[in-house]
């Protein structure tokens, strides 16, 4: 027996997977998180990946941004789905919006072993405009902001410098409607 | 400190059940609410009606909730308590049932040891609900409850559970009433309160172009108000536009109008199927194109307009991309509509869509519902008929179970007026119809309130039979008793090669003797010659009754729509020549 589902949707859903960040308002209240995380499960979508902050301490509010997968269909239904959810303000897909402004912040450790890496590293580092957070005799720490994809080619980068370790956290894309 | 203002948790729970008009609670106790049955102990305008099983309490709040419209309140104890009504919470979800279950949980400096009967119930429930709560704070506890009703009868409407830890409904704090309570709009999802006059305008133009259009019919209509449903029969007159309904919506537009093409979908009429599959104008009124509708989705209505009335705005493009929707309710969008054509002077009179209609009465000549009683055996849809011509005169509540037998009830069953059925349709859960012949029986004490039941759907849940019976509530089970599970052995029998793996029901107990044991009666028809006088006695008696109703065992639900198959290609009778091949695929569907 197939796996075949009588939900065509789900299957389809990938096909002409877009990312897209979603931006979501929610009243900051116990469970809330595990509400959306569980929507998307439940429901079949993917979590790229998820910032969750509280933004307004006065009205206790938090913005959760979600980075996901899917075809314009599928987004439109998990926006639906957002807005369903009782502690839910708003849920906005950030590419529908005339302006946005989207950014990432990424910590990277790096241990080498020799001369020549450390300056390719401080090369890379210097193009990037990425902060020294810390930096020892063979190891060295940068914080990284931008759009993700700006990361992403920092990350590449490092890569082509051969025997050197590398450690990393991301925080997901945040982001902005303006 | 002792203040004449405050009150416990538990008498704060009372006071806004009182509040809320809440007369009528099903439950079961145990360690974690005693407090909220020690105030119930104490006051008299609560009538608790203590079930067997706490899924019996569940859904007898359903069907209170179905056959009043009002919400339906159950109070359960925690752990397996509140484990035991999460099929009916998901059923309510399914269904757009309002319904509000109090939870009790153990005390909160006990929450996370693993204590003895402690679940996580806000955890465990958080996707068969609406909404839930678990309330810490005793002075939050008034307007907790406040909110959860509003929000599980507002919009589309649903179960809403409120677990309360044992301490809180000890803790003493001031109770805050109804009245007193400003909700906060964007926690109610009601919908919008404006028509959407673009939206009208368009469907009355578009009615006048079209050529072939019709209703499609679902339970949002039911949940909007018996107003929606007089403005949907305004309507359809007005217009001489053919309406189908779906098996929630059964009831919205009297069953027997020559309007009326039945119910559509799985197991619906020939001639709706065959509409909704040629229509150019589809008008869906709060249905949500369940895939028991619409069958394989390519093939679905492939040459029509479709508008969408639905208060749920994901239920718009989930399943089908529509042309035009909106999101306000339907008894508005619908008066919208009637003033608007009465006030522009629209006239369909000349229009009547007779080519339409003249197709639509050569589908009927097929009489898809057709069957021969032939012998002394008496078939399930003869015996759904009789107890249809020998209930009609008087306000018959109908709920089943899930089976073959519901869909012949829904068939054969005519229905002129809403929310007299009360069926488990998006969760299909074997065992609803009888606590919810309880429930519906408890809201309207003197209608004639009939569970139409297939003897395996019964077992599950026969424990009510006893609260039936304590609080005698006159319903009636009216059993199509095969043997089988029905629907599992016609599918097999379809799609299986005949191997009935496990769907024959042995070692039955005798349904008579059954009644019996629990102080109610029990009847029984063999053949068709006791057939009518076993409905009529059934009916003539004011107590519970069981009435084992010995049906052709081999009888199957016809017309049906085969799994991966297209709307359109309906199975008519088991010699239907035109069958399409039961595909492969069909298999792994469901």
């Amino acid at each position: 027996m197939s796996s075949t589902s009588v939900y065509p949707t789900p299957i389809n859903a990938f096909k002409q997977s877009k990312r897209s960040v979603l931006s979501v308002i929610v009243d900051n209240e116990p469970g809330i998180l595990a509400r959306i995380v569980g929507l998307f499960s439940g429901r079949g979508y993917n979590i790229e990946a998820l910032n969750v902050t509280v933004v307004d301490v006065k009205k206790n509010l938090s913005r959760i941004t979600i980075e996901t997968l899917g075809e314009e269909k599928v987004i439109s239904q998990i926006i639906a789905q957002l807005e369903k959810l009782v502690p839910v303000h708003s849920a906005t897909n950030l590419a529908n919006l005339s302006e946005s402004y989207e950014a990432e912040i990424c910590l990277v450790k790096i241990e080498f072993e020799n001369e020549e890496q450390d300056q390719k590293i401080l090369n890379f580092a210097d193009i990037y405009r990425s902060r020294t957070v810390q930096k020892r005799q063979n190891i060295v720490v940068y914080e990284i902001s931008g759009t993700s994809e700006r990361i992403n080619k920092f990350l590449d980068d490092l890569d082509t410098i051969g025997g050197i370790k590398v450690e990393l956290v991301r925080s997901g894309p945040i982001g902005l409607g303006i | 400190m002792n203040n004449d203002n405050e009150f416990t948790g538990a008498d704060i729970l009372l006071k806004a059940l009182k509040d809320q008009e809440v007369d009528t609670i099903f439950g079961y106790p145990g360690g974690a609410v005693l407090p909220i049955y020690d105030a119930i102990f104490g006051q008299n305008f609560l009538k608790h009606v203590l079930v067997r099983q706490e899924a019996g309490a569940v859904h007898a709040a359903e069907g209170y909730a179905r056959s009043s419209g009002k919400v339906g309140v159950l109070l359960v104890t925690s752990g397996p308590g509140v484990t035991n009504v999460v099929t009916g919470l998901t059923d309510a979800l399914m269904d757009s049932i309002p319904i509000v279950c109090i939870s009790g949980q153990v005390p909160s400096h006990l929450i996370g040891t693993d204590a003895f009967q402690e679940c996580d119930t806000t955890g465990i429930t958080r996707p068969c609900t609406k909404h839930n709560y678990l309330v810490k704070d005793v002075s939050k506890l008034s307007e907790t409850i406040h909110e959860a009703f509003k929000i599980a009868s507002s919009g589309r409407p649903g179960p809403v559970l409120i677990d309360i830890p044992k301490d809180v409904q000890f803790a003493k704090s001031k109770y805050i009433s109804k009245k007193d309570i400003s909700f906060r709009e964007h926690r109610i999802k009601a919908g919008s309160k404006n028509v959407d006059k673009t939206f009208v305008e368009e469907l009355v133009n578009h009615i006048k172009k079209s050529e072939r259009p019709i209703f499609y019919v679902g339970g949002g209509c039911l949940n909007s108000g018996h107003q929606a449903s007089q403005e949907l029969i305004k309507l359809v007159k007005k217009t001489n536009i053919p309406i189908t309904t779906t098996l929630h919506g059964l009831g919205c537009f009297p069953g027997e109008d020559k309007s009326s093409l039945g119910m559509l979908g799985m197991h619906g009429n020939y001639e709706a199927n065959l509409a909704m599959n040629k229509c150019d104008l589809m008008i869906n009124v709060g249905a949500r194109f369940d895939d028991r509708v619409t069958g394989r989705l390519d093939a679905f209505s492939p040459d029509s307009i479709k508008f969408h009335i639905d208060i749920d705005q994901s239920s718009i493009n989930k399943n089908v991309k529509v042309n035009f929707h909106t999101n306000t309710d339907i008894t508005l969008t619908l008066k919208e509509i009637n003033s608007f054509i009465d006030s522009n002077n629209i006239d369909f009179g000349d229009k009547n869509y007779s080519n339409w209609w003249g197709q639509i009465n050569e589908w009927r000549k097929k009489e898809c519902l057709h069957y021969e009683q032939e012998d002394e055996v008496i078939k399930p849809q003869h015996a759904i008929s009789r107890l249809y011509e020998l209930t009609k005169q008087k306000d018959t509540f109908v709920t089943t179970e899930v089976g073959q037998h519901q869909m012949w009830a829904a068939q054969y069953y005519k229905f002129s007026k809403p929310n007299r059925w009360i069926t488990s349709g998006g969760l299909g859960t074997m065992g609803f119809g009888m606590p919810a012949a309880v429930g519906a029986q408890m809201a309207n004490p003197d209608s004639l309130v009939i569970d139409i039941a297939g003897e395996a759907s019964f077992l599950m849940n026969i424990q009510e039979i006893a609260t039936a019976v304590q609080y005698k509530l006159p319903i009636k089970i009216f059993i199509l008793n095969n043997e089988y599970m029905g629907m599992v052995r016609q599918w097999q029998e379809l799609l299986h090669g005949s191997r009935y793996s496990e769907s024959y029901v042995d070692a039955l107990p005798d349904f008579k003797k059954l009644a019996e044991s629990f102080n109610a009666v029990g009847v029984r028809a063999k053949n068709i010659s006791e057939l009518d006088d076993t409905i009529n006695e059934m009916i003539s008696i004011d107590r519970p009754v069981i009435a084992d109703i010995w049906v052709d065992k081999k009888e199957n639900c016809f017309p049906m729509i085969p799994s991966g198959a297209a709307h359109h290609e309906m199975l008519l009778s088991k010699y239907d020549k035109e069958n399409p091949e039961n595909q492969e695929k069909g298999k792994v569907l469901v």
